[in-house]
């Protein structure tokens, strides 16, 4: 229940501060979300299966982030561009597929 | 699950168990040792959630904001090619209205016969305005076709090219015009007609289809450019590609002067007392 108000919370001070991104951050943004989802759905699951950790949620959010920012970072530097932040996407991605099927499972038995 | 190490096929790991074992690694650890204070845990619990939120928001808007801003980008772009292009008209006609009191004020101080001499040399050379009785050539692209299945642009054989007014116009010369327009822009001798992508250039100015090519000469002139080679060309165009083609004698045209041809070799003969304000022209 805190944890949704929590998440509430941010999103509505998103909107009501409207910060303009910097524009050297701007290409870090969208990976840092996969990232961040990846943490959120990780953390869903684990209270479902009843093993949530807060200190385990909070250093994989974080560790999340600053990785696919290292990233995308590191792709720039090395001029093969998107292609290192696809690899971040794929592998996220697939994390978060599974977290969502085990979720279902637990929500809905199926 | 306790064991924290990756295995040797990482991927496999993450497809059938997508969950960080670390979860799994502290549970049992808390099991072993008892849970940890819960105030603190708690409090960084929100802070990250806050964060995610605040994160997840940040991007939405970024993303909605992206699209706009890159239309923004082009309308602002088309607005000032816009005034650009009203600029350059304005300095045009007040190029030409100085160009005309030079004339006036030249007309003034010249005697008779040098005046009569400058105006043809002038009107031979594209520099004054000219008018007389002529012909105008109309040429346009053949409409556009679009393949139904795909909804693609078929290639288009009607278009009109450079090569297409470059030929009309030196037809034209050869039947004996004097002076030759192409959708109003003068044409000299050094004058350009070329293609840039799909828009044709004459003298670095975008003319765009239908052209009107218009030239003042002998009264044969429209007979004798439809009877020329090109003349008989151009019609066969219009049952073979559709291209729009029409040569009519008209009287009492007016050409306008081009622009100023730049002087690269001449100089002043004598440095003139008063500064110009246009400078080295």
């Amino acid at each position: 229940m805190i944890a949704v108000l929590a998440l509430v919370a941010g999103i509505a001070l998103g909107i009501f501060f409207e910060p303009t991104v910097p524009a050297a951050l701007q290409p870090y943004l969208p990976i840092a979300v996969v990232a961040a989802l990846d943490a959120v759905f990780g953390g869903i699951r684990a209270r479902l299966d009843g093993i949530f950790d807060d200190k385990q949620f909070v250093i994989s959010f974080i560790s999340n982030v600053l990785v696919a920012a290292l990233i995308v970072y590191l792709g720039d530097q090395l001029g093969v561009g998107g292609q290192l932040s696809t690899g971040v996407v794929v592998v996220l991605g697939v994390r978060i597929f599974g977290n969502v099927a085990a979720i279902r499972r637990h929500l809905f038995r199926a | 699950m306790t064991d924290t190490r990756l295995r040797p096929d990482f991927l496999t790991e993450l497809f059938s168990d997508a969950l960080d074992p670390a979860y799994a690694a502290a549970a049992a650890r808390r099991d072993r040792q008892g849970a940890a204070e819960r105030r603190l845990s708690l409090v960084l619990r929100v802070v990250t959630l806050v964060a995610v939120g605040f994160l997840l928001a940040v991007a939405y808007r970024q993303a909605v904001a992206a699209e706009p801003e890159s239309e923004r980008a082009r309308a602002g772009l088309v607005d000032e090619v816009r005034d650009r292009r009203a600029d350059t008209d304005r300095l045009q006609t007040e190029a030409d209205r100085l160009r005309e009191e030079v004339a006036r004020q030249r007309d003034a101080a010249l005697a008779g016969s040098e005046v009569a001499q400058l105006r043809n040399l002038e009107a031979a050379t594209g520099l004054g305005k000219v008018s007389g009785d002529g012909a105008v050539v109309r040429v346009a692209d053949a409409p556009g076709s679009v393949d139904p299945v795909t909804g693609k642009a078929n290639a288009n054989l009607g278009q009109v090219h450079d090569r297409d007014l470059q030929s009309i116009v030196n037809a034209l010369w050869e039947s004996g015009a004097e002076a030759v327009a192409v959708n109003g822009q003068r044409l000299t001798a050094t004058s350009t007609i070329r293609l840039a992508g799909s828009a044709i250039l004459v003298d670095f100015r975008p003319v765009s289809s239908p052209y009107e090519i218009t030239a003042i000469g002998p009264d044969s002139l429209a007979r004798d450019f439809e009877n020329s080679p090109t003349g008989r060309r151009f019609k066969r165009y219009i049952g073979a590609y559709g291209m729009g083609f029409e040569v009519k004698p008209r009287s009492d045209l007016t050409l306008p002067a081009a622009a100023d041809p730049q002087l690269r070799y001449a100089t002043p003969l004598h440095p003139t007392p008063t500064p110009s304000a246009t400078g080295g022209r």
